[in-house]
């Protein structure tokens, strides 16, 4: 395997993780499952459908999202935004996220 | 809405639990539609994109995908060898001593013991890999197999090979004594009823004493290898010239087909490409016994 590749596998493990948080923090407004694909794919959070939209269920199911049927469009559609909750978690989230960042731009520096 | 569409839909669903099926359905239709619309897609691209509904279902649900799931895999390991090398061929070497006591008949204690291998272990095999299924199943298992340092094996180092070695005598004292024994009791029966014996008896004016010399030969120096553990010159040497003592005559009556009495194959048809497997077999594993001295000796 080149470096490359390596890197590309690699990127894909580091920014699995971060799709939840991407999620949670997208979600404070209202929104579909293909609409918030597609914004997290253009914001660089590469994920499958097949991998997000049983993962919005999972989160609704822990309480994280709460959801909505919208029927006022040709297709219904369900709609999910973040609980109060979902909000709590996603600043714990975002503060361990800013700490692991402090955390390995300090050690790359030192390298 | 397409048929293949609901077809795929239809396929996830009905392996999600009944409460949340209209739900998941409805919005896995929207959600394809959308998909198919907002990128100018195929029908058939988005849904292969999708993948398999067996794995879109296990992820909605939460089921395992994997029969044994990595929880209870090692337990699985350790009792799924336990059974196969230790209760296996008990129950295996049980069976053919009470065929032998009952029949006095080789044919029918070897397809005895063959038989009793295959069927006892593939049953093994199948209950403990359905047991663990269904215990891989039930929601509550926190207890299973929860492991500590102290299940770790003691360190075999002052035994080194002491078992494979203490295996390998009584292998060989066992083929020793099966020959002379179908020599002595023949144990075949022909179908007209008469006696004889299985391995042809004008061996026992020629090649069968070489064998039975090397055999006799690798039994001890494998007692005294058992007593020193140490591989000596004298003893490797020895190791050696036993193996090829004995299996190099023998590779070469079995080659010849001079290696079963007229009488067995009378009754037992063996395919020519038998003996040339099984006169192959013997060198390869001879020589992998040779190799391993070797080195055992070098290190």
């Amino acid at each position: 395997m080149s470096s490359e590749e390596l890197i590309l596998s690699q990127a894909q493990e580091l920014r699995r993780g971060t799709v939840v948080l991407a999620c949670l923090a997208l979600l404070r407004e209202p929104q579909y499952g293909y609409a918030l694909l597609e914004t997290l794919n253009d914001a660089g959070v590469t994920v499958d459908g097949n991998t997000l939209y049983p993962l919005l269920r999972r989160l609704e199911k822990q309480g994280l999202l709460t959801s909505e049927w919208n029927t006022d469009e040709s297709r219904p559609r369900k709609f999910y935004r973040v609980s109060p909750q979902g909000a709590e978690v996603r600043d714990g989230l975002v503060r361990e996220w800013n700490d692991l960042v402090a955390s390995i731009s300090q050690l790359t520096k030192e390298n | 809405m397409t048929p293949l569409t609901e077809r795929y839909v239809q396929e996830v669903v009905r392996r999600i639990p009944a409460g949340q099926r209209d739900d998941i359905a409805e919005e896995l239709r929207t959600t394809i539609a959308d998909t198919i619309e907002g990128r100018g897609a195929a029908e058939r691209e988005v849904l292969t994109e999708m993948g398999d509904p067996l794995r879109l279902a296990a992820c909605y649900s939460g089921r395992p995908l994997a029969l044994i799931g990595s929880g209870l895999y090692p337990a699985y390991m350790r009792l799924l060898k336990l059974l196969l090398w230790t209760v296996l061929p008990l129950i295996t070497a049980v069976s053919v001593v009470l065929d032998v006591l009952d029949d006095n008949d080789a044919g029918s204690a070897i397809g005895t013991g063959i038989g009793t291998a295959l069927v006892v272990g593939a049953q093994m095999f199948a209950w403990l890999t359905v047991v663990f299924a269904l215990i891989d199943r039930i929601p509550q298992r926190a207890a299973v197999d929860t492991w500590t340092p102290d299940d770790l094996p003691e360190l075999r180092e002052p035994d080194k090979g002491g078992l494979a070695a203490g295996l390998s005598v009584a292998w060989n004292v066992l083929l020793i004594g099966l020959i002379v024994w179908q020599h002595v009791a023949e144990p075949f029966r022909t179908d007209s009823g008469e006696r004889a014996q299985v391995l042809d008896p004008a061996l026992w004016s020629g090649w069968i004493w070489p064998v039975l010399a090397g055999l006799a030969g690798l039994v001890a120096i494998e007692v005294v290898w058992i007593g020193t553990r140490r591989w000596t010159f004298p003893l490797v040497a020895g190791y050696v010239g036993a193996t090829a003592v004995f299996a190099l005559p023998l590779a070469w009556i079995v080659y010849q087909k001079e290696f079963f009495s007229s009488a067995f194959l009378a009754d037992v048809t063996v395919l020519d490409s038998f003996y040339t497997v099984a006169a192959l077999g013997v060198l390869a594993v001879s020589a992998g016994n040779v190799i391993k001295a070797l080195r055992d000796a070098r290190g």
